[in-house]
């Protein structure tokens, strides 16, 4: 037997709904209005083919694929779709999620474990989604006593630098979201960033185990950021040019890996010690001091966390392809030309009503740049899992060791790697007069 | 000119800030949806592997890498400056290139002196 809510009266539903009403018109004013003004005045639409889009021409244009396609083009130009979703964010974070669940599954295979097996039937692979869902739904505990606006921004924070540094790097000609002449200056000033923010979450949480994780991450900037800088000296030396792009282009017939395989080793060391990997991961050695900085961060925390240092990780494997290993160069895997029945005769999308035919521009990306995506996402997958290895064979460095390596070794093999360079530059080898 | 070079870098900011706007909420979303358990006496203390924490948090620790920071100073200027040499090596004279040695002799016999006085003194 089913009755009212017993609490249900005629008035209070009237005053729920006149309430919502209420609510909704506050809102439309306050941020529709405001919002479709500045739709209309005060942002440039764009032209095409010498023509000036209007929302109403765009609304038209939503109707009919072929309409919309100028659009759809001229929207993937923009800075707004490189931040977003290509070469930005939403290319790097779904490598990151993809690199997540490769890595668990890959260390599992390598101590005889099976790994995430059962969430989506097929070998786990909805594992990662499960756990995005367990960390957003727990609580956020904050310690007593802790810096509360430092501590809410430092996920954010580090998983925001992580995305300027993905901002960084060129995919495949001309795909990059910020083409700067001193791209690699910039790289360092990003990467210097990330121990600030670890001290930061540190001295933060009032508690001792993340600030001795701080520490031990200043520490570890300290002996490595030397050999990073100095390592990569001889490709600037070689290319004459900070520009990521034109060091990728510069390398259209050979790798800098062959000429220089010290300064790629060296690079490579350094990449595993920023961040944070197996060998060098002091700052956050579970074993030791808990989880390091992260002790204190729970739930979503955590997650941001992760992710960023996984963002970050794409953007070092990809910054270590585009320096060492040429970046979108490689020979034709995707047709040259695009098919010709793509450009005759147009795609059919839905096959009984509608054919479209002859549509100007079809190939939504030219051939290039999904043959050098390709290129990228393979060698950047390589490198990945060469970062990834080292977790499931090694163990991890004492802290005396560690500055050993930084100080006494690495630095020592990248002042090695600059008297290659140089060698190469007036040994005639390379530059004027030379190859390339 | 300039707007242009600005542009470029601004766009590095145009990531930072989606990156803050779309991960923000993350953040309010689980605060929003996430149970709120009643405060315990032991809920909210630093984490101590289960003891309760003695002392204060922000505390001193003996670290000792003072002359390393002082060593990193030096050089991570002096790794910037080569940048400023190597990125027109090809431009320049060769004659140009016998100053730079002379400075990385200069930097690198400093660095070697200090990294035998901290061995010799034993800083770590």
């Amino acid at each position: 037997m089913s009755v009212i809510a017993p609490k249900f009266r005629l008035g209070y539903l009237v005053k729920g709904i006149t309430d919502n009403i209420f609510w909704i018109i506050v809102l439309l004013t306050l941020i529709g209005i405001p919002a479709v003004q500045i739709v209309l005045i005060y942002i440039d639409f764009p032209v095409i083919d010498g023509e000036i889009w209007n929302p109403f021409r765009v609304f038209d244009a939503m109707t009919h694929p072929e309409r919309a396609l100028p659009l759809v083009k001229n929207f993937m130009q923009t800075d707004l779709f490189k931040v977003v979703a290509f070469p930005g964010f939403g290319f790097a974070a779904l490598i990151a999620a993809a690199v997540i669940f490769v890595e668990r599954k890959m260390l599992a295979k390598l101590q005889l474990r099976v790994g995430p097996f059962y969430c989506g039937k097929v070998e786990g692979i909805l594992q990662l989604m499960a756990d995005g869902l367990k960390l957003i739904s727990k609580e956020i505990i904050i310690p007593a006593k802790a810096d509360k606006p430092l501590f809410w921004a430092v996920p954010v924070l580090f998983a925001a630098t992580a995305g300027a540094f993905v901002a960084l790097i060129p995919v495949a000609p001309g795909w990059v979201v910020a083409d700067i002449d001193l791209g690699l200056l910039a790289v360092f000033a990003v990467i210097g960033f990330f121990p600030i923010i670890t001290i930061l979450a540190g001295w933060a949480s009032n508690s001792k185990f993340p600030f001795i994780g701080g520490i031990r991450a200043l520490y570890q900037m300290v002996s490595f950021e030397i050999p990073l800088i100095l390592s990569l000296l001889g490709i600037v030396m070689l290319t004459g040019t900070l520009n990521l792009s034109e060091i990728v282009e510069s390398q259209v017939n050979f790798p800098w890996i062959i000429f220089m395989p010290i300064g790629a080793i060296v690079f490579f060391i350094c990449i595993l010690a920023e961040l944070e990997r197996i060998p060098f991961d002091l700052p956050e050695a579970e074993s030791e001091i808990v989880a390091g900085w992260l002790t204190e961060l729970s739930g979503m925390m955590y997650g941001l966390v992760q992710l960023g240092s996984y963002l970050k990780l794409y953007a070092f494997a990809a910054l270590f392809v585009v320096l060492f290993l040429g970046g979108w160069n490689g020979p034709w895997v995707y047709p040259i030309e695009p098919m010709a029945e793509i450009i005759t005769d147009g795609i059919v999308i839905m096959p009984d009503a509608l054919v479209i035919k002859d549509i100007p521009g079809l190939p939504l990306f030219p051939q290039e740049m999904i043959n050098g995506t390709i290129w990228f996402i393979l060698k950047t997958a390589a490198v990945i899992f060469f970062i990834l290895l080292p977790r499931g064979v090694f163990p991890r460095v004492r802290i005396d060791l560690l500055l050993k390596i930084g100080w006494y070794k690495l630095i020592v093999l990248a002042f090695i790697n600059i008297f290659i360079a140089l060698a190469l530059v007036y040994g005639g080898i390379i530059g004027p007069g030379g190859i390339m | 000119m300039v707007g242009e070079t600005v542009a470029g870098y601004s766009n590095v900011l145009f990531m930072f800030g989606f990156a803050v706007l779309a991960l923000a909420p993350a953040l309010v979303i689980s605060r929003m949806i996430s149970p709120r358990t009643k405060s315990n006496p032991v809920k909210f203390l630093p984490m101590e592997c289960g003891q309760v924490p003695s002392g204060a948090g922000r505390t001193h620790f003996m670290m000792q890498y003072y002359a390393y920071i002082l060593m990193f100073v030096i050089f991570d200027v002096m790794a910037i400056f080569l940048y400023a040499w190597g990125s027109t090596l090809l431009d320049l004279p060769k004659e140009a290139t016998l100053p730079i040695l002379a400075f990385l002799g200069i930097m690198f016999a400093a660095m070697a002196f200090a990294l035998y006085q901290t061995k010799r003194k034993n800083i770590w």
